[in-house]
């Protein structure tokens, strides 16, 4: 019997094989079906190159020291001996725990950054779904305060750093217009950007007032999907708006929620380029964040290339973290309500 | 149709819906204010001489320079800077618009081997922070000759754009593939049946439709290439070859910081986005709104 089973099986491959050599046929029919990816190869083809290549580089460096003089490559694996030596895990404890300047730095940074990254999300959520609303409310937005609400959104970069930078001078606006309406005891003498407690908010607030455009585009999208019979209906049974906010738009906006938290938490933790050109980490690393840190290592005037790529990693373990969460929190309800 | 008493028509407010209309106007209104004040403030420090930028917080000068903008659009050399600028910004945008409109046809419509698996592996390297492949980005680049001393300009360039196409990759292949998905497959199947193929369904039928997703990816990506500043800073070597945004920051380097000179040199930087913006932007948001509602 187990002889039988054998020689059936024999056959079997026998006549695969001689399907598979005859011309034309199976590896033909298998090539065509799945033909459908030579859309995607580009796409994959350049991130093989210029992303996959670089993400493998950056975990092996941050295993290494090195400054970048002498040379160190992938392929072949290369590591010249005076400039670049194997470190193992130190470059990790380095900035971890065991050099105290780095650390203290880095752990300063990160607490930063963990600020950031709860306030500006949480904000641009809150505000941009209040001001959807109220615009969705208001019938079709005027197209000329559309224009104007995503203007920041369109110049993002150093020509807005710029202008927001003299906003926050000490003889700027925002400390003038305090003073006028008699709040001056909350004007900041010596610039908001220049006061210990008051530079990382003030940055908090330029990147806030750049995200909400795009999130309230996202919302107002959202609002109009949902049935409006739902409203009526929840009228008639005596809910009041909050209820109404509580239990219709934002259950069913959790999809939107869920994209423009994935952007918010991106940007807190990319977004190094804000306190780069504002603040440049001061005053006093009142506004250092962890990117800072690494453009430090990796450019600047730390340099050490290892260290870099390290801090990198530790970054991208948190933002894949904190993408897990969102995405247990607003992405299984989305699956629930269209089933 | 009745009309039922409780809609909220606005002859019918009651005194407490009238104050919320009242709060939600007045909020839109501030935030109105806030979006555009920069704007205003910049535009309004671009026509005070220096001493008034410091002094006068109001948004109307006492007396308006318009020297200072014609100075610094000669001093910025806005020609040149804005040539550099597109040469880099418009081969993104084209790119990333070919190359993710393939790939997001393919998720979107044909079948192949492991295609949920790329899918979602693309999608999270949405999560895979920039900062994090800066360093080897530099290193593979120099590898490749494409920065350093004997670097051309083309190189250079070549350089910052391939880069920055694949770092807009997995956003542009969400909103593509989230497009496609919208339209009915009947299109493509009837197409199919008739004979075309499937590279004629791409390019006769669904990029032709694709419109409003083209403009959105195409948008996105021109607003991130033209005011990227730390990618360039780290790879452009030659004064010469600056986009805008960094002949910015070089623009005034003297002790004293002439606040009405950056104004003036931001004013320029960002207008042509702006006016870029205000014609395409029924299409941009038709495309992010397909993609948000899928």
């Amino acid at each position: 019997m187990a002889n039988s089973a054998t020689t059936s099986r024999l056959s079997q491959t026998m006549a695969n094989l001689l399907t598979a050599t005859r011309p034309g046929q199976t590896v033909w029919k298998r090539l065509k079906k799945n033909s459908g990816f030579l859309f995607v190869a580009p796409a994959v083809l350049i991130f093989l190159v210029f992303g996959l290549y670089t993400i493998i580089y950056s975990f092996v460096l941050s295993f290494f020291r090195w400054k970048g003089s002498s040379i160190f490559s992938l392929f072949p694996p290369v590591c010249e001996a005076p400039g670049c030596a194997f470190w193992g895990l130190q470059n990790y404890k380095d900035f971890l725990y065991e050099d105290k300047g780095v650390a203290k730095l880095f752990w300063m940074a990160m607490e930063n950054n963990l600020v950031v990254a709860l306030v500006v999300p949480a904000a641009t959520v809150l505000i941009s779904l209040l001001i959807a609303i109220a615009l969705n409310r208001a019938g079709r937005a005027v197209p000329l305060f559309r224009t104007i609400m995503m203007l920041p959104m369109v110049t993002s970069g150093i020509a807005v750093y710029f202008a927001w930078s003299s906003i926050y001078l000490s003889d700027g606006p925002l400390n003038a217009m305090l003073n006028a309406a008699g709040l001056g005891f909350l004007s900041a003498p010596h610039g908001w950007l220049g006061t210990a407690n008051l530079a990382l908010p003030a940055l908090m607030v330029v990147m806030i007032w750049s995200s909400v455009p795009l999130a309230v585009i996202l919302y107002m999208a959202g609002l109009q999907t949902i049935d409006q019979e739902l409203y009526e209906a929840a009228t008639i049974d005596g809910a009041n708006s909050w209820h109404m906010l509580w239990y219709i738009t934002w259950p069913l906006l959790r999809p939107v929620t869920f994209i423009i938290l994935i952007f918010a938490i991106n940007n807190a933790f990319q977004g190094f380029d804000l306190p780069l050109l504002m603040t440049k980490g001061g005053p006093a690393n009142h506004t250092q964040v962890v990117g800072l840190r690494i453009f430090s290592f990796g450019f600047g005037d730390d340099l050490q290339l290892g260290i870099a790529s390290a801090m990198g990693w530790v970054l991208f373990l948190l933002v894949f973290v904190l993408s897990l969460i969102n995405l247990r929190l607003f992405r299984p309800a989305t699956e629930e309500t269209r089933e | 149709m009745t009309r039922d008493p409780l809609s909220l028509s606005i002859d019918g407010l009651k005194l407490g819906q009238k104050f919320w209309a009242l709060i939600s106007f007045l909020c839109l209104l501030a935030y109105l204010v806030i979006s555009i004040y920069p704007f205003l403030w910049m535009i309004s420090s671009a026509l005070k001489d220096n001493r008034e930028v410091l002094t006068n917080t109001s948004l109307i000068p006492k007396e308006i320079h318009w020297e200072i903008l014609v100075d610094v659009w000669n001093r910025l050399d806005f020609w040149q800077y804005f040539l550099n600028s597109l040469m880099i910004s418009v081969p993104i945008v084209i790119g990333t618009v070919i190359i993710y409109s393939l790939a997001g046809y393919g998720f979107s419509v044909t079948k192949f081997w492991g295609k949920e698996f790329l899918y979602v592996f693309f999608m999270g390297l949405i999560v895979v922070p920039t900062i994090v492949v800066l360093v080897p980005l530099v290193q593979e680049l120099r590898a490749f000759g494409l920065i350093g001393r004997d670097a051309s300009k083309f190189a250079t360039y070549v350089g910052l754009i391939i880069p920055a196409i694949n770092g807009g990759g997995p956003w542009a292949i969400f909103l593509f593939r989230s497009y496609f998905d919208s339209l009915p497959r009947d299109l493509r199947d009837a197409a199919r049946i008739d004979g075309c193929t499937e590279w004629g369904v791409y390019a006769r039928i669904y990029l032709p439709l694709a419109i409003p997703a083209i403009a959105t990816v195409g948008i996105t990506n021109f607003i991130s290439s033209w005011n990227a500043y730390v990618f360039p800073s780290v790879v452009i070597n030659n004064p010469d070859w600056y986009t805008l945004p960094l002949q910015l920051r070089f623009l005034d380097m003297q002790t004293v910081v002439q606040w009405n000179v950056r104004m003036a040199g931001s004013l320029i930087t960002v207008l042509p986005v702006i006016i870029a913006f205000i014609f395409l932007q029924r299409y941009y948001i038709r495309g992010l709104t397909a993609a948000a509602v899928k």
